[in-house]
């Protein structure tokens, strides 16, 4: 097979079109996005993991997460409003055009991983980042061994990707475990934090990755738990998040410690997180 | 390397014939104030080639403090919108560089130009400049190149090196461009007294740095180590955390930092342009994200990020040499007395 010319639009952002917004939870939407450049409409080619630079034009730019599978997919975002850029982006409308740099970072691990158990565990808005790779595993369903996803939200309003999670449930074999924080009526799944699903999936340790994704104290509540139950700290792995400029290691916003967020990761191991020296 | 000897009225022609070609850039001292700043000139004459470092390095000529990158207008009924790159190749010559300057420059190229990708802006008004160093025959009182190995004499990285000699001035072509200025000029070259001469203005030059500069080999790559592996006990930081203003000065004025903020600033009309400018790591909305939430939100901790950067051999590893270049701007310009030197000292104790 012939090697693809990787394309990587680095400073000066192309146009896209929005091409349709859907309402994800309260502040969350996605938007699903063209390239007006049909070259690149074509070959733009990403990682599970990857991030793009977005600019809300008028606003200014943002760092956002690429939750396509990198096979048959359509190209979106997910996007939490939470300050000046987001906001104006949530009051765009479908046929608004929006500007791309990226794609971004090194992304999630896949033929690496093969053969194994793969457990994603994600908090909230920490489902984006994984989207992508759920996807790409479910797509080669036949390579892995259990595929698990332990997820949870504050209330069940704030579940994401609700329509996808039944979809990839079809798959068979694929384990999910969805927990909100407090008990709602109507709600006969799972109540309680992302933690006490570990022990209730009864989460192998053995041959298996773990990809982790979520807010500060969820993560750390997991990954204690997680390490408790045997796992290996370079078979988890998880993705973080800075204050970003550029996305291309110039700006140097987004170093931790000798790393750079942007161009080295946004993936890391448990391993190399604790190592990097600073806090995250 | 191709060498010559040139009088005063000579050189002076060297740089009329660059200013035919470049915009000429060098040091002028400000009358008033008695500071030097580099600055563009309108003559070789303008300058001040023997004048004491500039006050701002010269970063400022490929990095510049607001950078225009791009223009843009959304039409909001159209539901469109045009970008238009902006910032053009202005080929610059710049006169009189002082060698800490230079390698700071050095660093900038390789941390722009190299690593994983090529940033154009910086590429862009980098090309085509023509670059004059001038030897250093005295340190000033916060000099210390000595400890970083680029000065007082730069070795390599420039187009043209002067040296002033007892009679006239020793010119070294560092690149084939400078060769061929000075060839085309047919210019004379040196005897090997005169090469002669050039050792002893550099050796005179070193020993009038202070001892403490010079005496000890080790004053910084202890401290490098140091620093490298982490091997400082959080109350140095601590300390050198609570002197810290946060004013952001040091960054300012330190010919390496190079961290930008990037914004689009918007008319009332709609038509937008993104703006590059400088930052510092010592203010506290550098690593500010969205709720509050700052990973870096202590001062002693974003202290330690810029000692880090200009002591550590990770972030040599882009620049290929330490970040700091030892030309003692941030002892000028630091209210709370933790210049790099004087860090370096308290990380030693
Ligand atoms: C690699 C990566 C992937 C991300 N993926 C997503 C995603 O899929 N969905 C999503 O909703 N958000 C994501 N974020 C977070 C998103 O970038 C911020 O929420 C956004 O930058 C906030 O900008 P604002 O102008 O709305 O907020 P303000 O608070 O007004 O932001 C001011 C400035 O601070 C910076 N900033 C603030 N918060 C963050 C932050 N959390 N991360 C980085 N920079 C920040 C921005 O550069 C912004 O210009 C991601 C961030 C990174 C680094
Ligand atoms: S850290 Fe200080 S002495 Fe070193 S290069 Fe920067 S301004 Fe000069
Ligand atoms: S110049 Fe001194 S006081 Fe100002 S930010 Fe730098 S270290 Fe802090």
């Amino acid at each position: 097979m012939k090697a693809e010319a990787k394309i990587t639009i680095v400073d000066f952002p192309e146009v896209v079109n929005i091409d349709e917004i859907r309402d994800e939870a309260p502040e969350v939407k996605t938007f699903y996005l063209s390239f007006l450049d049909p070259r690149l409409e074509a070959g733009f080619r990403i990682r599970s993991g990857q991030f793009i630079m977005c600019t809300v034009f008028g606003a200014g730019e943002f760092a956002v997460s690429l939750p396509p599978s990198p096979e048959r997919d359509r190209l979106h975002i997910t996007v939490r409003a939470v300050g000046k850029v987001t906001h104006a982006l949530h009051r765009l409308r479908p046929g608004d055009k929006l500007g791309v740099r990226g794609p971004f970072g090194n992304g999630f691990p896949f033929e690496e991983i093969k053969g194994k158990n793969v457990i994603y565990v994600a908090g909230g808005i920490g489902l984006i980042p994984l989207r992508s790779s759920i996807i790409h595993v479910l797509q080669h369903r036949e390579a892995f061994g259990r595929i698990i996803l332990l997820y949870g939200a504050r209330t069940s309003r704030d579940l994401l990707y609700r329509e996808d999670i039944r979809e990839w449930q079809k798959t068979p074999g694929f384990e999910t475990f969805v927990a909100i924080d407090r008990a709602e009526s109507g709600w006969d799944g799972e109540v309680g934090y992302v933690n006490t699903l570990i022990g209730k999936a009864n989460v192998p340790v053995e041959n298996t990755a773990a990809f982790v994704c979520g807010p500060p104290v969820m993560f750390n509540g997991v990954i204690a738990e997680l390490l408790k139950r045997g796992m290996s700290e370079d078979d988890i792995v998880s993705t973080l998040e800075r204050n970003m400029k550029c996305g291309y290691g110039k700006c140097q916003h987004c170093a931790i410690g000798r790393t750079l967020v942007c161009t080295d990761g946004p993936v890391y191991t448990y391993r190399q997180i604790k190592t990097l020296g600073e806090g995250i | 390397m191709s060498v010559f000897a040139v009088s005063k009225e000579v050189l002076m022609t060297v740089i009329q014939e660059l200013g035919k070609t470049h915009e000429l850039h060098g040091p002028r001292v400000d009358r008033a104030s008695g500071q030097v700043f580099f600055e563009r000139a309108g003559a070789a004459e303008d300058i001040a080639l023997e004048a004491e470092l500039p006050s701002m390095p010269p970063k400022e000529l490929f990095f510049p403090q607001v950078d225009r990158l791009l223009k843009y207008r959304y039409d909001s009924a159209a539901r469109s919108v045009e970008l238009t790159r902006l910032g053009q190749e202005r080929p610059k010559a710049l006169i009189g560089l002082r060698p800490c300057d230079l390698a700071a420059i050095q660093c900038l190229d390789r941390f722009f130009l190299g690593q994983e990708y090529v940033d154009e802006v910086y590429r862009t008004h980098r090309r085509k400049s023509f670059i004059v160093t001038y030897t250093c025959n005295e340190p000033a009182r916060q000099c210390f190149c000595v400890c970083f190995h680029t000065g007082p004499a730069a070795e390599e990285g420039f187009d043209l090196n002067v040296t002033r000699l007892a009679s006239g001035y020793l010119l070294e072509a560092g690149s084939e461009q400078g060769r061929a200025l000075a060839v085309g000029l047919g210019l004379r070259p040196a005897t090997e007294e005169q090469r002669m001469e050039k050792e002893r203005v550099v050796e005179r030059s070193i020993a009038l740095f202070p001892e403490k500069a010079t005496g000890n080999k080790a004053w910084a790559s202890r401290v490098m180590n140091r620093v490298t592996t982490g091997f400082v006990k959080p109350e140095v930081w601590e300390e050198i955390g609570k002197k810290c203003f946060e004013c952001g000065g040091c960054s300012y004025v330190c010919p390496t930092c190079s961290c930008f903020n990037v914004e689009d600033a918007c008319g009332a009309e709609g038509e937008c342009e993104r703006l590059r400018t400088w930052d510092s790591c010592s203010l506290e909305s550098y690593t500010r994200m969205a709720g509050d939430h700052n990973p870096r939100k202590l001062v002693e901790d974003r202290r330690n990020k810029r000692f880090f950067c200009k002591l550590s051999y990770s972030q040599s590893k882009k620049y290929l040499r330490p970040g700091c270049v030892g030309c003692g701007r941030c002892v000028w310009v630091c209210p709370g007395d933790i210049g790099l030197p004087s860090v370096v000292e308290q990380v030693k104790s």
